[in-house]
């Protein structure tokens, strides 16, 4: 090529990227907006929080999923259609299916066909934190058990040691089940687990988990559990409150009113 | 232009308090900042060279410490975040790519992450 050309060319090219640079100084795109860090702490310390979700299942409405359906949309859970396949982050099962080991003899009529509102329970002794041989889950300084997708290897055994169920694994590519990019959250890819994050990417803006945000019966409460003053705690101590499998020793932070 | 982003950043709202809205508590919320796409957050050759350096500490320091603030020699602040880079650098939507494909390295963050050919502009 002409050296002269090449000269020309190169310019050209540099004062067409000057002027996107213009644009870009004046159009901010709002689909991958920076946030403002002012008010993020610097470096929080570990065990001062350890956030936990209150769910009064007498306030769930029956047939009502809009806080599956916004969790599943905020973070690009995928859905393919098959039970094989399924990824739940947060899901409703039967009564007798979330508390399997509670008694049923001569049980109250109030619990049949009852549908329980189950997800992670971001446990105090999370069993799947000690399967997991790359620390890709592990529980984090605000009592958050949570997953780095970088470092999942799919291997599978912090599902078998979930005594919750509330793991799942992208055996497909999940990005063509997603309806729309949610441009908040990445999404995952083929081989590795993913569950709840109790909205930790939400909690460092200031905002309420997507599910307590989206359920008009406000029958979820969600807070700080060392903190004596907050209404998570102020409701713990008024109502009589049920874990799921407390007899294992998980110490999950998710709590019931039945 | 520059006329123009200071103007934009004056009317950037930085801090808001959010009210309860199940009964939990209230956290100052953290809102979107000013894009000023002059300024990287470190020199152009540092970033050419060491960018994946970066975003591997980057995302180690946020994820795993929940230390999510960057702060620069010159005491600029930033979220320790993909979404920081691409808050300016997905105005090119080609910028990653372009370099990408000439040195023929494929690093995996688009996997997961969504990148700015992913997301139409707004």
């Amino acid at each position: 090529m002409n050296q002269q050309r090449r000269e020309f060319l190169k310019r050209a090219g540099l004062a067409g990227l000057a002027g996107l640079g213009a644009v870009a100084g004046i159009i901010p795109t709002f689909a991958l907006e920076k946030t403002d860090p002012s008010v993020f702490s610097n470096r929080p310390v570990p065990g001062a929080t350890r956030w936990g979700m209150l769910i009064d299942t007498r306030k769930c409405r029956d047939g009502c999923d809009e806080c599956v359906a916004a969790c599943h949309r905020t973070h690009n859970v995928p859905d393919f259609g098959d039970s094989k396949n399924e990824i739940k982050w947060i899901w409703k099962a039967p009564y007798e299916k979330a508390f399997p080991t509670s008694s049923r003899q001569f049980g109250s009529r109030n619990l049949d066909g009852l549908e329980v509102l189950t997800l992670c329970n971001h446990c105090a002794e999370p069993p799947c934190t000690k399967a997991c041989p790359t620390k890709a889950t592990f529980r984090r300084w605000d009592g958050i058990v949570a997953m780095d997708y970088h470092r999942c290897i799919g291997c599978r055994f912090c599902m078998a040691a979930c005594p919750y169920g509330s793991r799942s694994f992208n055996w497909l590519d999940p990005r063509p089940a997603i309806e729309t990019y949610s441009p908040d959250y990445p999404t995952r890819e083929r081989g590795v687990v993913e569950k709840c994050n109790f909205c930790s990417e939400r909690l460092v803006k200031g905002l309420q988990p997507a599910c307590v945000e989206a359920c008009r019966g406000k029958a979820i409460t969600f807070g700080d559990l060392n903190d004596p003053e907050s209404a998570i705690r102020t409701m713990l101590a008024e109502n009589e409150t049920v874990q799921r499998k407390p007899e294992l020793g998980t110490l999950p932070s998710v709590f019931y009113i039945i | 232009m520059l006329f123009c982003g200071a103007a934009l950043a004056a009317l950037v709202t930085i801090t808001a308090l959010r009210l309860d809205g199940g009964g939990a508590e209230t956290v100052p919320a953290a809102g979107p900042a000013a894009v000023d796409s002059t300024v990287c957050i470190a020199p152009t050759e540092y970033m050419r060279s060491h960018h994946m350096k970066m975003l591997d500490k980057w995302r180690d320091e946020a994820v795993r410490e929940g230390e999510r603030t960057h702060v620069t020699p010159d005491g600029r602040r930033f979220e320790k975040s993909l979404k920081t880079c691409l808050g300016c650098h997905s105005n090119n939507r080609m910028f990653c790519y372009m370099c990408h494909l000439y040195a023929n390295v494929k690093p995996t963050c688009w996997n997961c992450h969504l990148s700015p050919i992913e997301i139409p502009p707004q």
